[in-house]
């Protein structure tokens, strides 16, 4: 056949050896969250009959149900935080990127290591002065003092990111669209993001995920009020013992954004890793 | 229009260890088109970024028109936004997430001016670029010669005070380059827009520029127009780089004879003006002379240097004889009518005045 490739049966054979310990791999992976699918389908007289493996006789969705009803206000909560966190810190982000990537001055690069350094703070050190901010901020149990908490969390991985981006930006197109007679917030608004979407995307797909997966600032900066669906999740865990399959379609509930953003974004984002995130000039 | 002037401009890169650009002194004049001409790093794109102000130099200062735009001390410096300049630069630098329309218009949007009018203005000049086809395409969709057309129409669309072309036809073929570099010529007669072109083909600046200015490491060689860089080049560089086909280059002895001085390479000597005759005696030089400038001879004439013929090249109504004199291979062009008169040997003479005369040692020229 014109265009294949042709193998010798030992190349075969080794293709075949690599496809097998893939494959065990990938299903080793994804036990788990069979193991999910299946016991969530289950009803609860039939978790404790059968191995949480198989599969189950009669599907229901009486426990995904069951599990909405445990989670909406937490699930509620959980979208605000993650858009609105998602959305400040990737605002805020993508600008200090722009100007650490576009525009010298003074002790520009001292800064910048300041900033990125808090990417490696750890989450635990800053916890109790986290908290005590948030308390006297009066921002304690309420939805705004989680965003406001992981905006700034995540402002520094976000300028890291977007500064490595907009650098690849070529310089000229700056100082084109500056002889064309506009200043810096145009240039941003006009030219730079435009120009670069992948990059945009990519860091909201990034925040998303990990705003929406986070649980040890939610379990310390709320009560009931804004409790969100992790941390619900979690509590589901300790008192409702039993119904499994309860839980397990809780987990599904919550894995769903983050897996439906990635499927709709997966394409941007191998994009937006593997190449520059700039259109041709 | 404003005129263009620049003082003692300097600037340093790697903290001082290369000279981009090295006490540059230059007077454009108010709708003059001036040429940057010089090989590849010398300081032409530089030179442009500090007059459009996107590059703050080491020292030095400009004035566009009666405005200090940068001062010696820094302390005056005119924004690049409020310049009033237009650039094509040598990348193209077209806004990626805009059409090729939108590209245009950008810059006129910014000065307010009605929809209608831009526009107006838009579709005339990509008409006359011949891209009006491609109006509402992406630039990722244009081949690099569209490209680079649009990055031209984007700055004739505009009504700058100063034009800054940065090898705005490097990547057309050579029939467009040819019909571009006229229309560039009409509109900016038209126009009457002050405008530095840089490139580093000579036969572009030739027929361009009313003032060249021909660079090397940051430093002006020459400027003036091109006919006094073509007849009267300052140096061994600048006669070398100015005219195609190159220039013929022979070191020589001088001896004066009766009144007048001969240049003597191997057993050849060609007779120079009368008027040298003081200046060279006894000096080592190195003679240039223009292809143009050799006339055929007799064979039988004592005064004409005789060469062995390597190679001819037909040039239409003209042809180019490669030949070898005293083992220096030496070029010269002729009418084609007279090709019968070339064979295997061929005899020629220059005029002594045609003669460019430089010092063997630094180049600079004596006459
Ligand atoms: N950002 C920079 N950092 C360090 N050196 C630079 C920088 N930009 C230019 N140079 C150096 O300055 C010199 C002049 O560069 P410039 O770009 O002005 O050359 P050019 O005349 O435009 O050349 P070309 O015809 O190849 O475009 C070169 O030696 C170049 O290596
Ligand atoms: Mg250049």
């Amino acid at each position: 056949m014109p265009g294949q490739l042709h193998l010798t049966s030992k190349q075969k054979l080794l293709h075949a050896f690599y496809y097998l310990v893939l494959l065990l791999f990938a299903a080793f992976y994804l036990l788990p969250f069979w193991g999910a699918i299946t016991t969530s389908l289950k009803s609860s007289a039939e978790v404790f009959t059968t191995s949480p493996l198989s599969l189950p006789d009669r599907p229901t969705l009486e426990a995904y149900v069951a599990a909405l009803n445990h989670l909406k206000k937490p699930l509620i909560n959980s979208i605000v935080v993650t858009i609105g966190g998602t959305f400040f810190s990737v605002l805020l982000g993508s600008m200090c990127g722009y100007v650490f990537a576009q525009y010298r001055f003074k002790f520009d690069n001292i800064i910048f290591v300041l900033v990125v350094s808090a990417i490696f703070l750890p989450y635990q050190a800053i916890l109790v002065p986290l908290f005590q901010t948030i308390r006297r901020l009066g921002l304690y149990d309420s939805v705004w003092g989680l965003i406001l908490a992981h905006t700034v969390y995540g402002i520094p991985m976000m300028t890291l990111m977007f500064r490595s981006f907009y650098g690849d930006v070529p310089k000229c197109l700056v100082q084109q669209a500056m002889l064309d007679g506009y200043g810096p917030w145009t240039i941003y608004r006009r030219v730079i993001l435009p120009s670069t979407k992948i990059a945009t995307v990519t860091g909201v797909v990034f925040q998303f995920a990990s705003i929406w997966n986070e649980l040890l600032f939610a379990l310390v900066l709320t009560g009931y009020d804004a409790m969100p669906a992790t941390v619900s999740l979690n509590q589901m865990m300790g008192t409702l013992a039993a119904e499994w399959n309860v839980q397990m379609a809780g987990s599904i509930w919550l894995a769903m954004p983050v897996l439906v953003l990635y499927i709709v974004m997966g394409k941007y984002l191998i994009r937006g890793y593997m190449a520059g995130s700039v259109a041709a000039t | 229009m404003p005129s263009v002037s620049v003082r003692n401009l300097t600037v340093a890169y790697n903290k001082g260890r290369t000279l981009a650009l090295d006490n540059l002194n230059l007077d454009i004049r108010d709708g003059e088109f001036c040429v940057f001409l010089g090989p590849s790093g010398c300081g032409k794109t530089t030179a442009l970024l500090c007059i459009a102000g996107l590059l703050v130099p080491t020292s030095g200062s400009i004035k566009i028109g009666d405005q200090v735009v940068i001062s010696d001390d820094k302390k005056t410096f005119v924004r690049p936004q409020e310049r009033n300049i237009a650039m094509v630069f040598q990348e193209y630098a077209l806004y990626p997430s805009m059409t090729v329309r939108g590209n245009m218009a950008f810059a006129l949007e910014n000065k307010k001016y009605p929809r209608e009018e831009i526009d107006r203005k838009v579709n005339s000049i990509a008409n006359m670029l011949g891209i009006e086809q491609l109006l509402d395409r992406k630039p990722a969709q244009l081949s690099g010669g569209q490209r680079q057309r649009v990055a031209l129409g984007r700055a004739l669309v505009r009504d700058p005070s100063l034009f800054l072309l940065d090898e705005p036809l490097g990547n057309l073929d050579a029939k467009l380059r040819e019909q571009v570099r006229f229309e560039l010529k009409r509109i900016q007669r038209q126009l009457g827009v002050t405008t530095i072109y840089v490139t580093h083909d000579q036969t572009e600046a030739m027929t361009l520029a009313d003032r060249i200015v021909l660079m090397k490491d940051g430093k002006v060689m020459q400027q003036g127009s091109p006919k006094d860089l073509y007849n009267r080049p300052i140096n061994t560089f600048v006669a070398g780089f100015v005219g195609t086909p190159k220039i013929n280059f022979l070191e020589c002895g001088v001896t004066a004879k009766e009144n007048r001085p001969y240049f003597n390479f191997g057993r050849s000597s060609l007779p120079g003006s009368p008027s040298l005759k003081a200046k060279l005696s006894g000096k080592a030089c190195v003679i240039g002379i223009r292809p143009s400038d050799f006339a055929l001879a007799d064979m039988s004439d004592p005064e004409a240097i005789k060469g062995t013929v390597e190679l001819i090249e037909p040039m239409g109504d003209e042809i180019l004889v490669h030949f070898m004199v005293e083992n220096h291979l030496l070029v010269g062009k002729f009418d084609a009518a007279d090709e019968d008169r070339v064979c295997e040997r061929v005899a020629v003479k220059v005029d002594p005045e045609k003669l460019h005369v430089f010092d063997g040692k630094t180049g600079d020229r004596i006459a």
